[in-house]
This record gives structure tokens, C-alpha cells and sequence, in this order.
């Protein structure tokens, strides 16, 4: 057993679960006082102590099944209870049914009739067949597909038909009715045993599978630093519930910043006002407030490459507003639209979905030049001194006007004019990108390929 | 304490709290191991309830330290008084002249001052927070500190350390150590990620929406003068919402909030008016009371197909 509960923290730790040498050791106190005897409240005290998140739960009840989970019991023998004569009849209706049967149903009919368990080597064929090893065995509920795929593979929907098939051959040669019942509820319950020892063979085997995977895989490769363009939309949809927490954490160290920042000059008038119940003595000192939220204007790029970086640079934008003081945004690939008053109307996940449907991608139509342009001549109010102004783009241009008067007019007005580009420095400046041109007229230039990035982007722009 | 979980179930039942297996087991295991708890879950699902079920079930004293963002230690923790420490300066003024009158030097007079230094920094001006009182505390104290993601970061790095040795050191008086180890109960609403330093010195609960029955029993035992039957659907209703993908969804205080009103309108049954009436009690968002009477127009209230006549 404690070798089981081991192997089971092991287990936790390669599936990705933190569980820290403290909190094992908290585990085997909980054992201590509540004992292995009561399945639930072993469960619930090995889960107290070690899983720390909810998130990880669904993992660690997966997990828990499969090594403390009431494991297959061994077939039976449907023929014990039979007389040699009935099993000679069982025997003749089997081979005449077999004849004209494919070789995994064979199998299977001998496994359930005979009562014989399936040997380790038809175990890891059947696996092979199944192709239980190109399954990721990170996901959880990997396991119950593995199993169907072995249950498919041994063309368990077909059995039903056959095993009817063959009550009536055995009726049909004169078998005592009553045998046929006891040999069918027999049989029966080898079918749920056969599939509970097949899920079980599954579960173990890709389990087996993901601790061999993280012990040659490390570190993780986290989601948050996956490049947006190659992940999933699965992936894309795990990514945004992780967008609010992310922006949670910015969001506190922005605010801690701009507390701390207040510690600016001492504002002598508050300061009076403040003391005056002490007599004027000074106790309590009063600063003024130096710092103020950021005034941002920003522009993104929306063609067809720049979606997901425009979308979770959008999320992110939304979740930290409270840190800023005002935002005006614009989504451009041809043309300039002013999007402010979508994000402002709609809840999140309509609003990128709005914006994103205003402007249609076209065919390699990205002009950033003329819209820089369009900008300076509507909406150029916008921008003041106090104005951090946020191009979101890779910069290319079809070989357009880039139109870099306007966007050093541009800089000089801003207070500061930050980049955003997922392309690979190493990129820049190649084929029609003019990212090198763009470069030297903004105060920051970031590359922004994944989630993580983004963030420590979006963080140096609330300083 | 408490021999076994299901003891830990009946004090908890004692206090008007309906635990389940998990809270029940987590509890004892707290008691018996001295750990923390860290309670997570959505918003009103009974959290702060259960601390303090926890406490009187135990008969420990409840000391709470909300959280909310910008809390530090002179808040959490201890303050001197000011206020105080001046008006006793201004009125001990003629004592202290008296004191120094007859001091040759100004040294001399400074080093008579510094004497009696321990007057004005003791216990009588030191304004203990939720922290220290839970350590000062002679009696066994539970000590709440209630959504800990609200605060910065920084706090949780020094709470951890009040929690890991029940030890304030104050620089002017010394090291104060705790008489008994409170028992400490911490609640998130997930709203930040916690430090996994402090989830490594916890216990973990997640507490969820309750399913139906416990629900029911929860209003039953709550507000007993609700008709069983309108019980009954109140809470189906509630349970049907909690599936529609609401802005902010029904928590179980708001349930019982709701339930009173039934009452205190006298409603016999939950037809359209009432409901229409008393939403309002239930969701705090328009988008969502719309949806919600959409919803219940429809008929599809109470997961089984059959309208509220």
C-alpha cells in the first residue's frame, strides 16, 4: 500500500500537478489519522493535502481510480456448472459458429466462454492494433477512449448479435433452457469484468507512458509559452480562461505600483490639515500623488495572421481597464475603424468577435501607411502628451507607403510609443516588413509570440 | 476534540451548518494535524459560514481579518496609538517638568527622558489588529482571515510568516508568542493566484454550489417557515438559473435571502408575479434578471419541463 501511495505521488507530479515534499508528508499524517480502510475519506485526505488547486482535480480523481480504484475481477468459468455433455454441445455450436468468424472475435468468444483471461501478450498486440501509443496521454478522459478503442477493436458491438446467435444454436440442439440462462447471466457478467480489466490495462498503460514522457520531457513546456500561431483552438479556449487570472496578477502589481508610487513629494498643505489633531505636531505625512493611470491609444493590426496576438492583447486590455484612464482603440488592415465603442458595449467575448467581424481579411491588403495617415487626420486629438500610443503589428506593409513622417509626428506627440510584434527579431526588415524603418521612432519595441510575453508587454505598459 | 469525522459532522449540524463528507473529513483533519484550511469556491457558497460554525462548534473564540487590497501590517497586525500617546504626553506635561526640573544638563535631562521611554511605548498604547489579538488571545481562538486574494502579494508573504511560528516580533517591546495556536481558516474566491508557498501550509477545500437536496435541506433548516413544497421549487428554480450561464450566479445566501421573502410575502405558490417580484433578490445583474425571466416564461424552470403555476 504505502508503495502504491508512492507511485501515486509520482504520478501526480508527472501529470503536471505541484506537489512539494511538505505536502506529501502532510498526506501520510492525514493516512495516519483517518487510515486507508474508508475508500472516500482516504480520498478526500490524500486530496485535502495534496492538490492545492481545483483545477487539478479532475487529474487527481482520474489518477486516484486508477491506483486505488476496485480493480477487475478475474473472469469465470461459465462452464464449470455444465455437465460433459452440455459442454460438448457448447463445444460443437462454438465451432461451428467460429468458422466463419475474423480472428478478434474468436478471441473474444473463446475469452468469455472458456472463462480464460486474456494473457499479457494478447493484452499488448490488442494495444498495439488499437494504437493506444499515439494517444496524448496528457489529456484526462484519455484513458476511457483508450478503452473503447481495445472494445472496438475487438468488435464488442458486434458480440451481442453473436452470443444470441449462438443461445439459439444451443437451444436449437437441445440444451436444457435453464443451463442456457445460467450460462448467459454467466457470461454477461464476464463481459463487465472483461471491460473493466480492459479499461484498467488501458489506464495503466498510458500512464506508464506519461511518467516515461515527463521524465524525458523537462521542463513542461507551459502553455503560456507556446508561440499563438501553433496552438489549438482547444488549446486557444484553456488560454483564455487563463487570460482573467493573468490579468488578476498584473493588475495587483500595477496597483502596488502605483501605491508605492504615490510616496512622491511631501504635499506640506495636506500634511498641516492631517496633523492638526496633533496639535501640529507632524505626525502623519502627507505626499502628493505623482503617478497617474495611463492614457492609452492603441492600434491593432486584425489580418488574418495577427488574430490571435489582436485577441488576447484585447483580453488582456479589458481585464486591466481599471489600471488605466482611458482607452481608445483601432483595428486596421486597410482602413482605420474606431472600435472603442464595440469593447465598450459589449462583454468581452462578443466584442472580439465583433471587432474582428468589422473588418473582414482580405488578401495581402495590409496597409498600415495609409491608415497611420487616416489616423493623423481624424483622430489625432486623441494623442497628447500624457498619451502611451501601442502599435500591435508585424509591420508589414505589401510594400506600401510606410509613411514614416506621420508616424514620427506621431511619436514625438505621444508620451510614449510602444511596438508589439510576434515576429522573431531576426525577422524583421525581410521581404515587405518595414518593422526596421518603424523601429527607430518608438520608445519600446517588444516581441509578443506567446501569452507570457503579451503579459510582461502589457505590464510595462501600465508603468 | 473531536474522535471522528463524523463527530466533526454533528457539532458542525449543532451549529446550523450542513457539511458534507469533504468539509467534515478536512475539518478533523485540520484539528488533528494543527494545519490551516484554505476554503475556495465561488462567492457565497458558505465559506465564512462554515469558520465560524467551526469555531463555535469548537468553542473557540472568532477573530476575523477581512482582506481587500492595500491591507498591511499596521492594519492586520498592531498600531501604536498616537492619538492617545500625545493626549498622555500633553497631560503628564506638568510630571514630566517636575521630573527634569532639577536636571543639571540637557543630557542628563534627555537620559531621565529615555528612562522612562517604556512608559509610552507599552501595551497600554499598542493597538493590537485581528493578528496579534488572535495570538495574545488566552482562550482558544479561531482566527478568519477572510478573502485572502483580495490582498497584495506582499501581505500574503508576511501572513505566512505570522502563520508558520505564531510569533510577532515588536521592535519597542519585544517578541510576543502565541499562549495557544489558533486554529486558521483562510478564504479565496480565486479571483488571483495564491502563492504555493501558502497552499503548501494548508489544508485545501474547494466548496461548490450545493446539489439539490443539500440545498433544500440547507433552506429547510435555515428558514423553516417556508411551505416545504415552495421550498422544494424555490430551490429548483435556484438550480436551473446556476445552469444558464449567468453574469453572477445565485449563491446559496441569496437562495435563504430569497427564501425570506417568499415568506414575508406570504406566497403560496411561485407564480409569475412573485417571481417577477422577488428576482430581484436573487440576481443582481438586469441582463441576467431578463434572461432569467425568459427562462422561466419559457417554462423550463426547475430542470423538469413543468412551468411554475
Amino acid at each position: 500500500m504505502e508503495d502504491r501511495i508512492v507511485r501515486f505521488i509520482s504520478a501526480l507530479r508527472a501529470a503536471g500537478v505541484r506537489v512539494s515534499l511538505a505536502e506529501s508528508q502532510d498526506a501520510w499524517r492525514a493516512i495516519e489519522q483517518l487510515g486507508v480502510r474508508d475508500r472516500d475519506t482516504f480520498r478526500l485526505s490524500l486530496r485535502s493535502t495534496l492538490i492545492k488547486d481545483a483545477e487539478s482535480f479532475p487529474t487527481f480523481e482520474e489518477l486516484f481510480e486508477r491506483y486505488f480504484g476496485a480493480f477487475a475481477p478475474p473472469l469465470l468459468d461459465p462452464q464449470s456448472g455444465l455437465s460433459p455433455e452440455q459442454q460438448q454441445q457448447l463445444q460443437e455450436a462454438l465451432q461451428e459458429l467460429l468458422r466463419e468468424l475474423a480472428r478478434d472475435l474468436q478471441q473474444l468468444l473463446q475469452w468469455l466462454l472458456n472463462g480464460q483471461q486474456p494473457s499479457q501478450e494478447d493484452l499488448e498486440t490488442l494495444a498495439q492494433q488499437a494504437g493506444l501509443d499515439q494517444l496524448s496521454p496528457q489529456s484526462p478522459g484519455q484513458a476511457q477512449r483508450a478503452a473503447r478503442r481495445l472494445l472496438a477493436l475487438l468488435d464488442w458491438a458486434q458480440l451481442q448479435e453473436l452470443l444470441e446467435q449462438l443461445w439459439e444454436m444451443l437451444a436449437e440442439a437441445g440444451m436444457d433452457p435453464q443451463a442456457i440462462e445460467q450460462l448467459r447471466q454467466q457470461v454477461a457478467e464476464n463481459q463487465a469484468r472483461l471491460q473493466q480489466q480492459l479499461a484498467d490495462f488501458a489506464g495503466q498503460r498510458l500512464e506508464d507512458r506519461r511518467l516515461e514522457a515527463a521524465q524525458r520531457r523537462s521542463p513542461r513546456q507551459d502553455l503560456l509559452e507556446r508561440s499563438f500561431s501553433s496552438l489549438s483552438p482547444a488549446e486557444m479556449e484553456q488560454l483564455r480562461e487563463q487570460v482573467r487570472r493573468l490579468a488578476a496578477r498584473l493588475r495587483t502589481r500595477a496597483a502596488l505600483r502605483q501605491k508605492r508610487g504615490k510616496q512622491g513629494k511631501l504635499d506640506p498643505k495636506a500634511t498641516l490639515r492631517a496633523n492638526l489633531r496633533y496639535s501640529g505636531v507632524p505626525f502623519e505625512m502627507r505626499f502628493r500623488q505623482r503617478r497617474l493611470k495611463p492614457k492609452l491609444v492603441v492600434l491593432l493590426d486584425v489580418s488574418t495572421s495577427m488574430r490571435p496576438v489582436a485577441e488576447f492583447f484585447l483580453r488582456l486590455l479589458y481585464e486591466v481597464q481599471d489600471q488605466v484612464q482611458k482607452t481608445r482603440s483601432f483595428a486596421y488592415i486597410d482602413h482605420l475603424e474606431d472600435v472603442t465603442p464595440d469593447l465598450v458595449a459589449h462583454p468581452i467575448d462578443q466584442a472580439v468577435t465583433v471587432v474582428l467581424t468589422k473588418l473582414p481579411p482580405g488578401y495581402y491588403n495590409t496597409d498600415l501607411g495609409a491608415c497611420l495617415r487616416q489616423f493623423e487626420a481624424r483622430y489625432l486629438d486623441t494623442v497628447d502628451h500624457r498619451t502611451t500610443l501601442i502599435v500591435l503589428g508585424d509591420g508589414r506593409n505589401n510594400y506600401n507607403d510606410p509613411a514614416l513622417d506621420t508616424f514620427s509626428r506621431l511619436s514625438r506627440r505621444a508620451r510614449r510609443l510602444i511596438w508589439l510584434n510576434p515576429e522573431y527579431p531576426a525577422q524583421w526588415g525581410t521581404g515587405d516588413s518595414d518593422m526596421l524603418a518603424y523601429a527607430p521612432h518608438c520608445n519600446e519595441l517588444y516581441q509578443v509570440r506567446n501569452l507570457a510575453q503579451l503579459a510582461a508587454a502589457v505590464d510595462r505598459i501600465l508603468l | 476534540m473531536f474522535a471522528t469525522v463524523e463527530e466533526v459532522r454533528q457539532a458542525l449540524a449543532g451549529q446550523q451548518y450542513i457539511a458534507n463528507d469533504e468539509i467534515a473529513t478536512v475539518v478533523f483533519l485540520a484539528e488533528k494535524l494543527g494545519k490551516p484550511i484554505l476554503a475556495e469556491g465561488p462567492a457565497g457558497v458558505g465559506k465564512t459560514e462554515l469558520s465560524k460554525a467551526w469555531a463555535a462548534a469548537s468553542g473557540r473564540e472568532l477573530v476575523r481579518l477581512q482582506c481587500y487590497e492595500g491591507l498591511d501590517e499596521s492594519k492586520a497586525l498592531y498600531e501604536w496609538e498616537y492619538a492617545k500617546q500625545m493626549l498622555y504626553t500633553q497631560l503628564l506635561r506638568d510630571k514630566l517638568a517636575d521630573l527634569l526640573a532639577d536636571a543639571g544638563s540637557l543630557t542628563e535631562a534627555a537620559d531621565r527622558l529615555a528612562r522612562e521611554e517604556d512608559v509610552f511605548f507599552s501595551d497600554r498604547f499598542l493597538l493590537p489588529r485581528p493578528l496579534l489579538r488572535a495570538i495574545q488571545n488566552d482562550h482558544p481562538t479561531a482566527l478568519l482571515i477572510d478573502e485572502i486574494d483580495r490582498a497584495d502579494a506582499e501581505f500574503e508573504a508576511f501572513l505566512l510568516e505570522v502563520l508558520s511560528d505564531f510569533q510577532v516580533s515588536i521592535p519597542e517591546i519585544g517578541t510576543i508568542v502565541a499562549h495557544q495556536h489558533p486554529a486558521v481558516f483562510l478564504t479565496s474566491n480565486n479571483t488571483r493566484e495564491l502563492s504555493e508557498a501558502l497552499k503548501r501550509r494548508c489544508l485545501y477545500l474547494y466548496i461548490d454550489y450545493p446539489d439539490t437536496a443539500q440545498e433544500l435541506q440547507i433552506v429547510r433548516l435555515k428558514v423553516p417557515e417556508l411551505a416545504p413544497r415552495l421550498a422544494q421549487q424555490a430551490v429548483e428554480v435556484v438550480q436551473s438559473l446556476r445552469r444558464l450561464d449567468l453574469k453572477k450566479n445565485p449563491s446559496v445566501s441569496e437562495t435563504l435571502d430569497w427564501a425570506r421573502a417568499l415568506v414575508a410575502l406570504n406566497a403560496q405558490s411561485l407564480d409569475p408575479e412573485v417571481l417577477d417580484n422577488t428576482l430581484t433578490v436573487l440576481l443582481k445583474y438586469e441582463a441576467d434578471v431578463e434572461r432569467a425571466r425568459r427562462m422561466l416564461r419559457r417554462g423550463e424552470g426547475g430542470g423538469n419541463g413543468r412551468p411554475y403555476r
